[in-house]
């Protein structure tokens, strides 16, 4: 057998595809470590400013908590532009995402060339290129026949053949994700620690495990299937539908099969809200002026910033129920595209990466812990806690014939020493928390395997060798 | 003899499988994507005639809304991306649309941006374009191992003539696959009952088929070329299929880098440092008139001259705040046409900006609807002078409705011929590639 694999590898490493992985492999890792090494840097000083900012002027009425910048974004960016580079946060936890900082808008769409990108979609199409041939083409130049009349089982020669196509595949693979890594360690030094690296490797096993499909699908369309250009048009279109169809339709699908209200009305039902929740309130407490129970400025005050406080949450909630529709949506997208082994290798390498969508909930689950931190210490500074919104309010009420301004309460700065103001620390990530994240990618793509090894295993044993 | 190519040709690529599995899974991906992207639409065109119905009074504070484009089921671009309303105030211009609930609460939508969207032009940019390879990468090749190409070669036909035939019979197929998946997006949108498809509408739909056969005819002649270059056909396709994942994924990808590289863009710190730069010789008054506004909103008096005084250095402000921004806006262009520019070999990168174009749902067409709203903002700050100098005035004004100049077909169309031409050069170099090949080649 061992001798199958040599002559396999031997093969493999002369065929033009091969040549052209490794230029291709080189090429892109290249770019991949390079574009990350200046999305780092940037991220980096963004988040050092930001840290520092608030280092030095800490603020009772609004705070930044910025997410912590991961060098891993060059493994799996997890769309990484499309997320907040941090949260601000206002008294009685409230959270709003901080602006992303201007960015070209006006670039076409292109997917971030991570070691996700290349490993899913080059990566798995090379797998395929080496593999379509491995029996079908043994069997149109007759080889096949001859190997198999050696003490050689055909289970054997299959394993041969795939240990071959996984051990050709792993040089441009190891190779590409080295370059980037020496240029991501030569460039910034400080990105990648230590601690980094069982992610690294646990990522270039996942890569390993999701070509492994790929591998064990072309030796079953190339044994079942006898000519290698019919092969190779087969594999192709199962390449298609994982790594483009299925991925980019879920996001079309998950439109049909999931409501989400209409951003105007969501957006025009806050006028009547207002109206009802806030502006109501202050006719009633206009009311009571008139009827003599409320006297004082104070006394109105308090009733008027009470009756803007309370209305504002119910506009508050009412914006909620429409990021929570459109979470659901996104949700139910990525859960149609797992349908595609591609879908599940990019989520899992997400998870590995501590990237994606999972990484800003853990963040925000850190953020909340820490709103009830900083609501304490406005409580013991200013001695009340007042909410911000996206709205402000003013109007005019005469008390005693005296006009009187008021509008929506704001949260008061602290003037004293803030030097005990308590500090964001973002939770690190864990990485046996991550694996449990990805257990259900990494479930789905065994199963793959399985499935696949097990036809691939049918198909030779049940091959017309002549 | 060349007519008895063709339809040799044609009967071949109908009776192969491949052609089958192509078509149907064309004719699938065309139809519910252009089924579903018409109900994204209609829900916002809905939102857009709902929007516009609301506006009433005359308030400082003005919403102009971007009408969703109807060709954007077909060529999603950046339309639905860009957000739809914009506020605009004397003290506000924003460079760009949000949604409907404004910039930071519309920021909702970024949970689904990751996925890509699915349309007419991706089906055709992806799907056909791989059809195509897929039929014609044995064209030659296949012919000289099988040993026909020498018997056809016999009878008294040239060779040229043998190869115009495969082309010809083989676009025969390819627009005729082309043409079926456009009448089953035209057809879904003229059977649905929110689409209405004028004069205009039908001659950009027409443009997109014409511009999708070129693209689809470089894949065919670039297939074809390499056929005639390469003996065996599955190294053909191996090649062809580098040449396909290099065209369509990677060089568009690898353009957008570089661009971003080369050309950068000033960071948020830099334009505000801009923005006080250039306002700086005004701040002052800006400061000392701003402080008095407060204070007389919170007297509760009137006085008018603050209160113009007030508009005055607002739009000041704004207006050159807004150059800054313009600024901005022109250097992200730049860095756009940058990417296109290093992508200019790039089929798909060329398809994409015409078919985009065509639809209106390029970033053209919102840079013309960012002028509009820009010219609009003057007749926004002149009312607001009128509503403190001449409040009775003011009221018995009227507001002009907003409007702004969209691109015809013509010069939609005249606007793209550079890329219109790329296409058709790269078809005419791929055959004229292929046929001197072919004129030398050995055919066994």
């Amino acid at each position: 057998m061992i001798t199958i694999i040599k002559r396999e590898i031997l093969e493999h490493l002369q065929s033009l595809q091969f040549i052209i992985l490794i230029v291709l492999s080189i090429l892109l890792f290249s770019m991949n470590g390079w574009v990350s090494v200046k999305k780092h840097r940037e991220q980096m000083t963004r988040y050092s400013d930001g840290v520092m900012g608030i280092a030095q002027n800490p603020s009772t009425v609004q705070t930044s908590l910025y997410m912590h910048p991961n060098p891993l974004v060059l493994l799996a960016d997890g769309g990484s532009k499309y997320q907040p580079p941090g949260y601000s946060l206002a008294p009685k936890g409230k959270l709003t995402p901080l602006p992303a900082g201007p960015k070209n808008f006006k670039m076409p769409f292109v997917p971030e060339l991570d070691w996700a990108f290349i490993i899913k979609v080059v990566f798995s199409l090379y797998v395929l290129l080496l593999a379509f041939r491995g029996i079908s083409g043994e069997k149109e130049i007759g080889t096949l026949r001859l190997v198999l009349s050696n003490v050689l089982r055909r289970n054997q020669l299959l394993i041969a053949k795939y240990i071959s196509i996984i051990l050709t595949t792993g040089i441009p693979l190891i190779l590409g994700g080295l370059v980037s890594l020496c240029i991501v360690s030569i460039l910034l030094p400080q990105a990648l620690s230590l601690t980094l690296i069982p992610r690294i490797g646990l990522m270039l096993l996942l890569a390993f495990f999701y070509l492994s499909i790929f591998a064990f699908l072309g030796l079953f369309v190339s044994a079942l299937v006898g000519r290698s250009s019919v092969v190779l048009l087969i594999l192709l279109s199962v390449w298609i539908l994982f790594v483009v169809v299925v991925p980019n339709v879920s996001g079309i699908l998950s439109n049909k099969l999931t409501s989400v209200p209409s951003e105007y009305q969501t957006a025009r039902q806050v006028g009547p809200m207002l109206q009802e929740q806030v502006w109501a309130r202050i006719d009633k407490v206009k009311e009571r002026i008139k009827r003599g129970e409320l006297t004082t400025d104070e006394a109105v005050k308090k009733e008027t910033d009470k009756a803007f406080e309370e209305g504002q949450e119910d506009v508050r909630n009412h914006f909620a129920v429409y990021e929570n529709a459109m979470k659901r949506r996104a949700n139910a997208a990525r859960n149609l595209s797992r349908l595609s082994p591609t879908a599940l290798f990019q989520f899992a390498s997400e998870s590995l990466a501590d990237t994606g969508p999972r990484r800003e909930e853990r963040f925000l689950k850190d953020a909340k812990a820490y709103s009830s931190i900083y609501d304490s210490y406005i409580l013991q500074k200013v001695g009340q806690l007042i909410g911000t919104s996206l709205f402000s309010f003013s109007t005019s009420i005469t008390v005693n014939e005296k006009y009187f301004h008021i509008s929506s309460p704001r949260p008061q700065e602290y003037e004293g020493d803030k030097s005990d103001f308590p500090h964001f620390v973002e939770s690190s990530p864990n990485l046996p928390h991550n694996m449990q994240e990805a257990f259900l990618d990494l479930a789905g793509l065994s199963l793959w395997n399985l499935i696949l090894a097990m036809l691939a295993f049918w198909a030779i044993s049940r091959c017309d060798v002549r | 003899m060349l007519k008895a190519i063709v339809q040799r040709e044609i009967l071949e690529y109908l009776k192969s499988s491949k052609f089958l599995i192509g078509l149907c899974l064309t004719v699938v991906l065309v139809g519910i994507s252009t089924f579903i992207n018409i109900g994204d639409y209609q829900q916002r065109q809905q939102d857009y005639l709902d929007a516009k119905q609301s506006l009433k009074g005359k308030s400082i504070i003005i919403e102009i809304f971007r009408k969703p484009q109807i060709l954007s089921t077909l060529v999603q671009g950046k339309d639905r991306e860009l957000g739809s309303r914009i506020r605009i105030t004397y003290w506000s211009l924003p460079n760009q649309t949000s949604g409907y609930m404004g910039e930071y609460a519309s920021q909702h939508q970024r949970y689904v941006s990751g996925f890509a969207s699915v349309d007419f032009a991706f089906v055709v940019r992806v799907v056909l374009s791989l059809m195509v390879i897929f039929l014609a990468y044995n064209s030659i090749s296949e012919e000289r191992t099988q040993g026909t190409l020498k018997l056809t070669l016999a009878n008294p036909l040239s060779r040229g003539q043998l190869l115009f035939g495969k082309l010809l019979g083989g676009l025969f197929v390819v627009l005729g696959s082309l043409t079926i998946a456009t009448l089953i997006a035209v057809l879904v949108m003229v059977l649905h009952p929110a689409i209405s498809l004028d004069r205009e509408l039908s001659l950009r739909v027409l443009g997109m088929w014409g511009v999708s056969a070129l693209y689809l005819g470089t894949f065919f002649t670039l297939s074809l070329m390499v056929s005639t270059i390469i003996n065996r056909p599955s190294v053909a396709l191996l090649v062809l299929l580098q040449i396909w994942i290099v065209v369509i994924v990677i060089y568009p990808n690898v353009s957008v880098i570089l661009s971003q590289h080369l050309m950068g863009l000033p960071g948020s710190e830099e334009l505000a440092d801009r923005r006080r730069a250039i306002f700086e010789p005004y701040e002052q008054e800006y400061n000392e008139t701003t402080k008095a506004f407060i204070k007389m909103v919170e007297s509760g008096e009137q006085n008018e001259e603050i209160c113009i005084k007030n508009v005055e250095v607002s739009a000041k402000r704004t207006e050159l705040y807004h150059q800054v921004d313009n600024e901005y806006s022109h250097q992200m262009t730049h860095q756009m046409h940058l990417a296109r520019n290093i992508a200019i070999f790039s089929p798909s990168v060329l398809y994409n900006s015409v078919m985009q174009r065509l639809a209106r749902t390029d970033i053209q067409e919102s840079d013309k609807f960012m002028e509009g709203v820009e010219r609009y903002w003057h007749k926004v700050v002149e009312k607001s002078r009128l509503r403190y100098r001449d409040l009775e005035a003011f009221k018995k004004s009227t507001f002009q409705e907003f409007t702004y100049t969209t691109q015809s077909t013509a010069e939609s169309i005249a606007r793209t011929l550079p890329q219109w031409s790329i296409l058709f050069l790269l078809s005419v170099v791929f055959f004229v590639a292929a046929h001197t090949v072919f004129m030398r080649k050995d055919i066994g």
